[in-house]
């Protein structure tokens, strides 16, 4: 029997935790940017490397997510996972938007052009709209889109190992993959103080996003429900 | 500097519309749990 969904954890002591904690992270994450030492050759355009690169990660980290939530549901018939993987490609497409245009702003002060078809960009933007593919399909495609959108997410999976070692195979312009372990004591804080509050972001609007959805699930096997007693109620 | 503040709003734009859109839903949500709990309502003897 579907209990009435009658509060999401927006609510809860550990989320409004999380929320402040996250602010408070940001804060100080900002004023880290600020004074953080300008790069010698790139100069102020280097700080867009502080958003970018953890908006990468999130990239990396929500098409994980997707797909192995994709996975329970495919092979282990998991609505959870299904729902934990629609939470997880929203975010994907979302934080993939922000390192498609915060790239190439930082490409165009460094190379001098906005985009290159190269290993590093190409691969990015495959992800980005397999994710995107995923998302048009959850939304347009019907109940029976579901699977095929899971599959969508293995296949988007495959690709991050390609989006992070093309730097090391494929003849790239793009910053090495080692370029975080050569940053300046005033950097690095700043940028992992970015990573931590980006993270931190990601999990609040992560677990809105899957208790939005299964209050949703809940609240239609109520209403199935509801419709089948009216029926029978003389 | 230009390209930085451009990279650092575009960031915050979609973060903050991404917010507005789960807030937007969770109206919708809400607004559909008040409906089905006038309609457990009526059914009620």
């Amino acid at each position: 029997m579907p209990t009435m969904p009658n509060q999401t954890r927006a609510t809860s002591p550990g989320f409004l935790v999380l929320c402040a904690l996250t602010a408070a992270l940001f804060m100080i994450a900002c004023k880290a940017i600020a004074d953080a030492p300008r790069e010698i050759v790139m100069g102020v355009v280097q700080k867009i490397f502080y958003f970018h690169v953890p908006c990468a990660w999130l990239l990396m980290v929500s098409t994980l997510v997707c797909a192995g939530g994709s996975m329970a549901y495919l092979f282990g018939g998991s609505e959870r996972g299904d729902r934990v993987a629609v939470a997880a490609s929203e975010l994907g497409v979302l934080f993939g938007l922000c390192v498609l245009v915060s790239g190439p702003l930082w490409a165009k002060a460094a190379w001098g052009v906005y985009w290159q078809w190269e290993a590093r960009l190409t691969s990015s933007l495959l992800l980005w709209l397999m994710l995107v593919a995923y998302v048009l399909a959850r939304r347009y495609g019907g109940a029976s889109a579901r699977k095929l959108a899971a599959a969508l997410a293995l296949f988007a999976a495959i690709d991050i190992p390609l989006v992070y070692f093309s730097v090391r195979f494929f003849r790239s312009i793009h910053p090495q993959t080692t370029v975080v372990s050569t940053l300046g004591p005033g950097m690095k804080g700043a940028f992992w103080l970015s990573l931590l509050a980006f993270t931190c972001l990601w999990g609040i609007l992560f677990s809105v996003r899957v208790a939005t959805e299964s209050a949703y699930a809940r609240l239609i096997d109520l209403e199935i429900l509801l419709d089948q007693t009216e029926e029978k109620k003389p | 500097m230009t390209m930085v503040a451009f990279a650092y709003g575009f960031i915050w734009l979609a973060v903050f519309s991404y917010i507005f859109m789960v807030s937007r839903r969770l109206g919708r949500l809400t607004s559909e749990m008040d409906e089905l709990r006038r309609r457990i309502d009526r059914l009620k003897p």
